[in-house]
């Protein structure tokens, strides 16, 4: 490796030009090649038997996000001017060729099944907008009397009414997206127009996303520029680092963009990401050259880079190789966008790290050393007293220090308890954005704007035909939208029949019942299917009758929510099974769930795995498997009290904040590497315990809390990323940055002393 | 099976006239579409509907109906009864259709369960019948004067010679844009039919699979119409088809529906 890295050193040009030139060539292969995933399914693992069958489920009964627009009138809808928009809204959206005329459903479009003495009406509300106040309110006794509408389509208040467009997952477009916000916006005024509804949640995050991160690169640049110029003096030294993880992105993007895989809202942090952990390779390099030109201020600059390559490549390789193993150790997640950001994370850090071995001794040789700004005071001596004085605290308040450790220990497993995991997509945008307020707005007035699915199955033919089953999942609705406040609505095959059974007394409230014979059931389906539209039906049940489906909609999209449904829901399955009817779960909000489950899982397994993995490194790179052990504890407490405070501060585990573990532990590991470095070199050279580790916390202590100092500043940066989970992401890493930090120069440093490696043998 | 207006009667003349003078001109679209609605198919009839319906994941549900079609001044009477699924066994359907322009069909329904008469109602002959892929509007007799008909071309459709008639509504918010007709020269039937969407786009097929001469009527007994878009088909077939037998006009009654077979 060393020869190698040196023979580099005799051709610096071409070194440069090689590099400059594939750097270009990623560049032009990324501009041209990469692309945003915005379809969250393709999020999820295609293959698991929960997605499978959902999408199956989606298939049978044509489930589809739908996109809802409001329109709201503050004087109330029924009057000519809003119907008459609700018609041509209608219109308009069944004219886009990304909709299927019949998937969109509005008061224009809905069939009102109406009673009469002699008979039924399956009729539509209005096919011309009513011009006569008679004719407007019998629009409005119709909505009111009709309760599949009322409350579904119509607000309660008659305020507001919505216009549902179902789409497919694959026809989502950032210009489909900016046709439907516009076509919106054109109907605006007196009514209010408000767009929700989980693709505009996916199209705004597409959009936002790589805005964020256009935003926050520039950021975080600035940023990093700032700490390298104070931490190294000088611009040469900060220009070529910043080559190194700017090169390193780019090869990153180009290399994704070059195998096809897309661009997903968590790759989007992979800049910060390089940026913020690729400088520290460069902070080494320069701090030793910086230490070497101290001592040999006339050394000629070939000689210098002689050394600097042989006294930092093993550092250097070791705490790369770490790092990345933390990031690789993600490819136990079963969740995709995970495993890439793993990958691909792991490899800008590998390329970070041959950048900096071979193009800063480049560099030097090209365009000379750096210039050293002159230090205002030289407090070396300060710090060598601190040192000094804070290695022989640690070990006199030893039991101080283990109590302490021991108590915030303590209190963070308490709060791990508490984390639960947010698989909700809106959660990700501010409390007080456009899109969360719509939503809220809709939520307020409808049934809810997330869905859960709920797929009864049976052997029988015509078992949804069956008074006895209908009835139980009519009381299972009942339980369900009567227990808990979430969820707003539920639509079912049952709502059709009681509507019927309803009207075909006369209206009496009484039939709003499910009827109590199977022929009577038949019967009236066949006459919904003469009189009425029955594509509707195959939305609710299948052509046996075999299959049914019922929907629950929830007025939020998170784990709790859909979690308390399903509680409710299973209570009722023993009765159903009795009647030899079993049930499962589908649509997006179902998926989202047991992808969260997914993520934690993976969560466990990554952190197990990088851990394990971690300490045969550690053991294997100080041959000795003790030390392995010890190096591992400032990060096993890290994790712990990371996971703490997210429990303890109400941060739920996200796609984003699942990332934390492992980044932690990749990152983190770094201050124990060059601590038990330099920990092991001092040993060896003075076989004296104290004098040992005067000279590691002096010496070592400089570097750790330059490199903690760089990845606290890059990750803070996330703060200003507009999704909260970004942000808490940013905040927690740079807390994790500061634990590892303070466990290695503590209780790691205790341990060591106490165990009394590397001195046993003499 | 058409109580013959006076005024298209007058039209036939008018039709026939340059027919007579010129025996050997062409006819025109127009001249063709009414020979198929003049068609003389008895004055009533009787027989066994198979009516499967298939969706697009192939499953399929067969319904087996009794129906008696007969023809009355100025309407046209039919009453079914439903044989199977054995839920809805004697569940009866009557439909009235008048000739009168604009008129909308007078429809019960007789539900068993309930015991119960019910009239029925709904929006449009634009509506399914019954969840199949024909419209009201595909089962009964269109008038030739609501279309523009144009000859497109003559050609042979298994074994039958043929004219290609494409025929466009003057009503602009008819479900159709337009319909193109396979019309058997000399017989006058028609033996497929493509349906175009408001947007232009094929949206159903049907197909004629088989005609037979019955009581001197060629009669349609076999059809299949299948929707392309949704991949959603329809078949009908009917037997035991009996021809001008003199049903009774009693037959078309609310009591005669809640009898059932």
């Amino acid at each position: 490796m060393e020869k190698l890295l040196n023979r580099f050193l005799k051709k610096p040009w071409l070194v440069l030009v090689v590099f400059l030139i594939m750097t270009v060539g990623f560049f032009k292969v990324m501009k041209s090649n990469s692309r945003m995933e915005t379809d969250l399914d393709k999020y999820m693992p295609q293959h698991h038997p929960a997605f499978v069958f959902s999408n199956q489920a989606e298939e049978w009964f044509n489930i589809k996000d739908g996109i809802i627009i409001a329109i709201e009138n503050q004087e109330g809808i029924f009057n000519s001017g809003t119907i008459q928009k609700v018609k041509d809204l209608t219109k308009a959206l069944q004219k886009m060729k990304e909709i299927n005329k019949d998937d969109v459903t509005s008061l224009y479009t809905a069939d009102n099944i109406i009673g009469s003495e002699d008979g039924m009406d399956v009729r539509a509300f209005f096919k011309n907008t009513p011009k006569t106040d008679e004719e407007m309110e019998l629009l409005r006794t119709n909505v009111r009397n009709n309760e599949m509408i009322f409350g579904r389509l119509v607000s309660n208040e008659e305020t507001v009414t919505v216009i549902i467009a179902e789409i497919e997952d694959d026809v989502f477009s950032q210009e489909f997206y900016k046709q439907i916000l516009e076509l919106g916006e054109s109907f605006n005024g007196p009514e209010t127009i408000h767009v929700a509804g989980r693709p505009i949640v996916e199209g705004t995050m597409a959009l936002l996303g790589p805005a964020d991160m256009k935003r926050m690169v520039p950021i975080v640049l600035i940023v990093i520029i700032l700490v390298l110029l104070t931490v190294l003096r000088s611009f040469k030294s900060t220009f070529f680092t910043l080559l190194v993880v700017m090169f390193s992105t780019v090869w990153t993007f180009g290399l994704m963009a070059a195998v096809g895989i897309p661009i997903y809202a968590v790759s989007t942090m992979i800049p910060v990401m390089l940026i913020a952990i690729g400088v520290a390779d460069g902070i080494h390099l320069y701090s030793h050259l910086h230490l070497y030109m101290n001592k040999n201020p006339h050394a000629a600059k070939k000689d210098a880079m002689l050394d600097m390559i042989k006294g930092m490549w093993k550092p250097v390789v070791m705490t790369s190789v770490t790092t990345a193993v933390g990031f690789i150790s993600l490819l136990t997640s079963q969740v995709y966008p995970i495993k890439y950001f793993g990958i691909f994370t792991a490899f800008g850090v590998m390329m970070a790290m041959v950048f900096s071995l071979v193009l800063i001794p480049a560099g030097v040789m090209v365009f000379g050393l750096p210039k050293w700004k002159k230090q205002k005071s030289d407090n070396g001596g300060n710090k060598a007293s601190f040192a000094t004085a804070f290695s022989a605290k640690i070990v006199k308040y030893k039991y101080a220090t283990i109590i302490l450790t021991a108590v915030i220990v303590f209190i963070s497993i308490a709060g791990i308890g508490k984390v639960w995991i947010n698989s909700s997509f809106l959660e990700k945008f501010e409390a007080d954005s456009d899109i969360v307020l719509t939503d809220q707005f809709i939520n307020e007035n409808f049934g809810g704007t997330s869905t859960l699915n709920v797929i009864f199955d049976s052997q029988d033919n015509g078992a949804f035909k069956n008074p006895a089953v209908l009835t139980a999942i009519d009381k299972m609705q009942y339980d369900v939208e009567g227990t808990l406040q979430v969820v707003g609505n539920s639509f079912a095959l049952s709502d059709y029949l009681k509507r019927m059974n309803k009207v075909m007394h006369a209206d009496d409230e009484a039939y709003n019942v499910i009827p109590e014979s199977q022929e009577l059931i038949a019967q009236y389906l066949l006459l919904y299917e003469m009189s009425g539209d029955p594509e509707n039906l195959w939305k609710v049940v299948d052509y046996d009758y075999k299959k049914a489906n019922l929907t629950f909609q929830l007025k939020s999209d998170n784990s709790k929510a859909i979690n308390s449904a399903i509680e409710v829901i299973e209570r009722h399955v023993p009765e159903l099974n009795k009647l030899n009817v079993d049930l499962k779960y589908a649509g997006s909000g179902y998926k989202g769930l047991v992808f969260t489950d997914l993520i934690l899982q993976g969560q466990i397994a990554s952190l197990v795995m990088s851990l394990i993995i971690v300490i045969i490194l550690l053991s294997l790179m100080f041959k000795n498997f003790m030390a392995g052990l010890i190096g591992s504890v400032p990060i096993i407490i890290t994790s712990i009290i990371s996971f703490g405070v997210m429990g303890l501060l109400n941060i739920p585990l996200s796609t984003t904040t699942a990332l934390l573990s492992s980044i932690a532990i990749g990152i983190g590991i770094d201050y124990a590497v060059h601590f038990l470095e330099r920990y092991k070199i001092y040993a060896a050279e003075t076989g004296d315990k104290i004098l040992t580790s005067r000279h590691t916390m002096q010496h070592s202590g400089r570097a750790i809390v330059f490199n903690a100092i760089v990845v606290i500043a890059g990750f803070l940066v996330l703060l200003f990323s507009v999704f909260p989970p970004n942000r808490a992401l940013g905040a927690l890493v740079s807390l994790n940055m500061f634990t590892s930090f303070l466990g290695t120069v503590t209780i790691m440093y205790l341990l060591l002393f106490v165990s009394n490696i590397y001195f046993k043998k003499r | 099976m058409k109580t013959k207006k006076l005024q298209l009667v007058l039209m036939a003349i008018l039709i026939a006239i340059p027919t007579l003078i010129f025996a050997q001109a062409e006819l025109t679209g127009l001249q063709i579409i009414v020979n198929v609605y003049n068609r003389e198919t008895g004055n009533d009839m009787q027989g066994d509907l198979t009516m499967s319906l298939i969706n697009s994941r192939s499953a399929q549900r067969v319904r087996e109906i009794k129906q008696f079609i007969k023809d009355f001044s100025g309407m046209e009477k039919k009453i079914m009864f439903f044989v199977s699924p054995a839920d809805v066994r004697n569940t009866s359907f009557m439909n009235w259709s008048y000739d009168e322009a604009g008129k909308d069909d007078d429809q019960w329904i007789y539900l068993p369960a309930l015991k119960k008469v019910k009239r029925i109602s709904s929006d449009s002959k634009s509506d399914y019948f019954m969840g199949s892929d024909f419209t009201y509007d595909d089962l009964g007799d269109r008038h030739p004067t609501v279309d523009t008909h144009k000859i497109l071309r003559e050609e042979m459709v298994d074994g039958e010679s043929c004219y290609v008639v494409e025929s466009t509504p003057k009503d602009e918010e008819y479900m159709y844009s337009r319909t193109v007709s396979w019309i058997i020269k000399d017989k006058w039937i028609g033996l497929k039919k493509e349906f175009y969407d408001e947007d232009e786009e094929l949206l159903k097929t049907l197909t004629v699979k088989k005609h037979e001469k019955i009581s001197g009527y060629w009669t349609i007994l076999s059809s299949e119409m299948h929707n392309v878009q949704k991949d959603h088909t329809t078949k009908m077939q009917l037997t035991n088809v009996k021809l001008d037998t003199g049903i009774s006009a009693a037959k078309f009654t609310e009591r005669m529906m809640k009898r059932g077979l």
